[in-house]
């Protein structure tokens, strides 16, 4: 067994500490870029999404949640078997994983972690927007953020005139709206009207009424958006149910069932949002990872770190991106849990320069408050 | 007086309520007593619901899943059939309709919204089938008639319900040292310790460590329901002294000496009475009831009330509604869907929720439409009580309500569903102006608004009024 530490660490940083930022002025870069975060809510187990098969202390920790059938990544890796479009787009470079990683939290309460996930900050409920809207603020992308759920996350908040895709049963007209418009009138009353300018704005297909307990239309609706040159160039999905205290289960259990939504999602995105996917990156955000032993109810307790995982042909390669902590009692984090050794907020933070062609060192600065955050944009991503 | 305040602590008056020449004293009337639920239909005890729990897990888990293993289809037929047979799909819209009618009938309507914020601050989120079964009756027998008790004495019972036990997983919490624990090498569950600390009672501004989570759950194992065959998860709550960790545990600095099921009570005293869970849950109160971002002038006088009467809430109720009344003029309070709902339905009274005796089921077809109306009107607004995301309930901050969704799915509720809730007698234009009169200052200027549909009696031109009334700044706030 050869997973020790720092075995994978891919591309040393001093090359990037030379280079500088210059980006390209090409085609490409003229091409609309779309970054799509998938919150995975609960504390989703990068053990069980990309198992280390390489160390036979997983199994022995976690009897009643082995997992069988597990695709192939790497000697090393697997990929549970739900998560079957990443597996295919890993064939040809369009997939990737960044392994033992966490946003700086290690609280591990859910609320505290997914206001943190959100705000990308250190105290829980200090910051009131989202990184991802103060990236499309510093940006200067104003109205191109699409959440698919009914209330608007905290993540995209902090940049105006965001939209959101959940309809209702029926048609809603809209000159409703302009009838009360001017009635809204003083400080308080500045955010109901913001928002009902970008409803105001909407293109005529978000006006229709669909079945929003249909994640397959809504992602849909969001691919055809997404794929528009001059639609969003954010898009937020919020999955929850990672939590599994109990009943986590192997390939069919619990955490399973909530991999197949992130599976399907991609998938859906994958199909629908045709060349446009060569420039979109799908990465997936959570709270906290989960312990790496099984708990008295065959689930697992809230942990650390945990993975990313990463789609889109705006991907580097395929890689499984880690400085591997290892699973040693005294490497796991307070003896307990995967250990996190990538600030996941630096692949964001690259991520965002990549996709709003912005310098990452002015993101890290405006979005992050200057906190350490290496930039990754050169190995994870095409720049 | 603004008449906004009846909005702002209560759900506006009904058109046989006039406004009080007393509004303060209107509201702190309301809090001594805990008034009768009015619904005439029924009302199921939570034993008696807990019973349909065990019957429909135990129907399905140990019944149908057995004997239907390879056949998939034939297995959902019976599924379904026993969802009927057991009131799964029933029991949570009669809730709903209880709930409902109170906020609309009560006579003691300020009450009632101190009610709606201790059942979401001790909130039961979405798990299993509690919402079916269990989050109503929960509401109605542990939150309610605590409501004149004190703030640890609602703990106590909160956390010792099988409810809350069942939502975050006490009963699979093993003391490791044990003689259960040891036996099956078995170990704790830590949820049920952290939110208690995290959400019901001091919050992370108390400081606490992973090593407190830990000794908080030791001194919680124990506290489990009563598992048999039959029954399953849903016997009885007891405390099983064959899972409780054994010695001395340290929470937050203090020492809990091996004392059995007797460590729970005295923990909860400390952490209900600790001055950092006054401020937390003031804080959470004012903000409900006041602003988002309430000030040190209105937390303090309520942190002042809880500790003079030792933790009264029905002192701390009427403390937080002076403040309230002080700060009537000053703040706008955005109201979640639930509550504006509640607010049209009983200034406006609209047909909801459906009589009782429409309500009425027969356990031998699905609930009708009719009967689903509210709760999937519920739903639809984004604000289905019963099922928070998240153990920590539902939001009180405006920007977690303010979306294009969010907002359009009022519009939506407002003309085109709000219309077939109208009732025959109350379909004239006179009306709503007279429900206006009674309920806002500006009534003139509403009612000028709505001018152009005024010989218009059709559901469109309902639909054209109630759609600019129900969305003004003034009704979305108050």
């Amino acid at each position: 067994m050869n997973c020790t530490r720092r075995n994978f660490l891919i591309g040393g940083s001093t090359t990037l500490f030379l280079s500088g930022y210059f980006p390209k002025i090409s085609f490409a870069s003229m091409q609309k870029k779309n970054l799509i975060i998938i919150s995975l809510r609960g504390g989703m187990d990068g053990l069980t999404a990309v198992p280390v098969i390489g160390d036979k202390r997983l199994k022995k920790l976690r009897k009643k949640l082995i997992l069988e059938d597990v695709l192939n990544l790497n000697s090393d890796f697997g990929l549970h078997p739900k998560l079957e479009i990443f597996h295919k787009l890993w064939q040809t470079n369009q997939a990737a994983f960044v392994h033992a990683t966490n946003i700086p939290y290690t609280g591990r309460s859910h609320f505290d972690g997914q206001n943190l996930m959100e705000t990308g900050a250190h105290i829980p409920y200090k910051e009131k927007t989202g990184w991802l809207g103060r990236g499309l603020l510093a940006s200067n992308i104003i109205g191109k953020g699409l959440a698919i759920s009914l209330p608007m996350p905290l993540l995209l908040r902090g940049v105006p005139q965001n939209n959101n895709f959940f309809p209702s049963p029926d048609f809603v007209e809209t000159n409703l709206i302009d009838q009360i418009y001017n009635e809204f009138n003083g400080e308080h009353n500045e955010l109901i009207k913001s928002t009902l300018d970008t409803i105001r704005q909407r293109p005529l297909s978000m006006q229709i009424a669909t079945d929003s307990d249909d994640r397959k239309k809504l992602a849909l609706e969001a691919a055809k958006q997404l794929k528009d040159q001059s639609g969003p160039r954010v898009a937020v999905f919020d999955l929850d149910g990672f939590d599994t205290h109990a009943a986590q289960g192997g390939v069919d259990g619990a955490h399973a069932d909530e991999l197949e939504e992130v599976n399907k999602i991609v998938t859906i995105l994958h199909e629908n949002l045709g060349q446009a996917f060569d420039n979109t990156l799908i990465l997936t955000l959570t709270e906290f990872g989960r312990t790496i032993k099984q708990n008295g109810g065959y689930g697992t307790e809230h942990g650390y770190g945990s993975a990313i995982l990463m789609a889109g042909g705006l991907l580097k390669k395929s890689q499984i991106y880690t400085d591997w902590p290892g699973l040693k009692k005294k490497e796991l984090f307070e003896g307990r849990d995967l250990n996190s050794t990538i600030d996941s907020r630096a692949i964001y933070n690259s991520a965002m320069s990549v996709c709003f062609n912005q310098d990452p060192e002015f993101l890290r600065k405006e979005v992050f408050w200057g906190d350490e955050l290496p930039d990754l944009s050169q190995e994870l991503f095409k720049i | 007086m603004s008449l906004k305040f009846y909005r702002r602590v209560a759900f506006g008056l009904s058109l046989n309520e006039k406004p009080d020449k007393d509004p303060l004293n209107w509201a702190l009337n309301q809090l001594d007593t805990i008034p009768n639920l009015l619904w005439p239909g029924i009302i199921p005890t939570e034993k008696e619901l807990r019973k349909k729990y065990g019957e429909w897990v135990y129907g399905d888990r140990e019944v149908l899943r057995k004997k239907f293993k390879n056949d998939k289809h034939a297995y959902r037929k019976a599924k379904d059939e026993l969802r009927i047979k057991t009131g799964e799909r029933y029991f949570e819209l009669n809730e709903h309709a209880i709930r409902h009618y109170q906020t609309k009938y009560s006579k003691q309507p300020v009450f009632e919204r101190f009610w709606l914020f201790w059942g979401n601050h001790f909130a039961i989120s979405e798990k299993d089938f509690l919402a079916e079964f269990s989050t109503g009756p929960y509401q109605r027998e542990i939150i309610r008639p605590n409501m004149v008790k004190t703030f640890e004495e609602m703990v106590q019972s909160v956390t010792t319900s099988w409810c809350m036990i069942h939502h975050l997983d006490n009963s699979e919490s093993f003391g490791p040292n044990s003689k259960k624990g040891i036996e099956w090498r078995e170990t704790i569950n830590e949820n049920h310790a952290r939110e208690l600390l995290e959400l019901h009672t001091v919050s992370p501004n108390a400081g606490y460590t992973q090593d407190d989570v830990i000794q908080l759950a030791y001194i919680m194992t124990g506290w489990a329901h009563k598992w048999d065959r039959k029954n399953l998860e849903t016997g009885d709550i007891w405390f099983d002294q064959e899972m409780h960790q054994k010695g001395d545990k340290i929470v937050l600095g203090v020492k809990y000496k091996n004392d059995a099921k007797r460590e729970l009570t005295k923990v909860i005293h400390d952490l209900a009475t600790h001055p950092i869970c006054i401020k937390f849950v003031s804080t959470k109160l004012c903000r409900h009831f006041i602003t988002d971002e309430p000030t040190e002038d209105m937390i303090n006088p309520v942190i002042e009330a809880w500790n003079k009467s030792n933790g009264s809430l029905i002192e701390i109720h009427k403390a937080v509604i002076t403040q309230a009344y002080k700060h009537n003029e000053s703040t706008h309070k955005f109201h979640p869907p639930e509550i504006w709902l509640m607010q049209l339905s009983r200034m406006f009274d609209l047909n909801i929720p459906l009589s009782s005796e429409k309500m009425n089921y027969s356990f031998s077809s699905k609930p009708n439409r009719r009967q689903r109306q509210l709760s999937w009107i519920l739903r639809e607004i984004g604000h289905s009580p019963y099922r928070a995301k998240q153990p920590n309930g539902w939001s009180d901050f405006e920007a977690d309500w303010v979306s294009p969704e969010l907002l359009l799915r009022r519009f939506w509720f407002s003309s085109v569903e709000l219309p077939i809730l109208v009732k025959s007698g109350n379909r004239s234009h006179d009306f709503i102006l007279a429900c206006l009169k009674n309920n806002f200052e500006d009534h003139e200027n509403m009612a000028s608004l709505i001018e152009n549909f005024r010989f218009g009696t059709l559901d469109y031109d309902l639909g054209q009024k109630y759609g600019v009334i129900c969305n003004l700044p003034g009704v979305l706030k108050a």
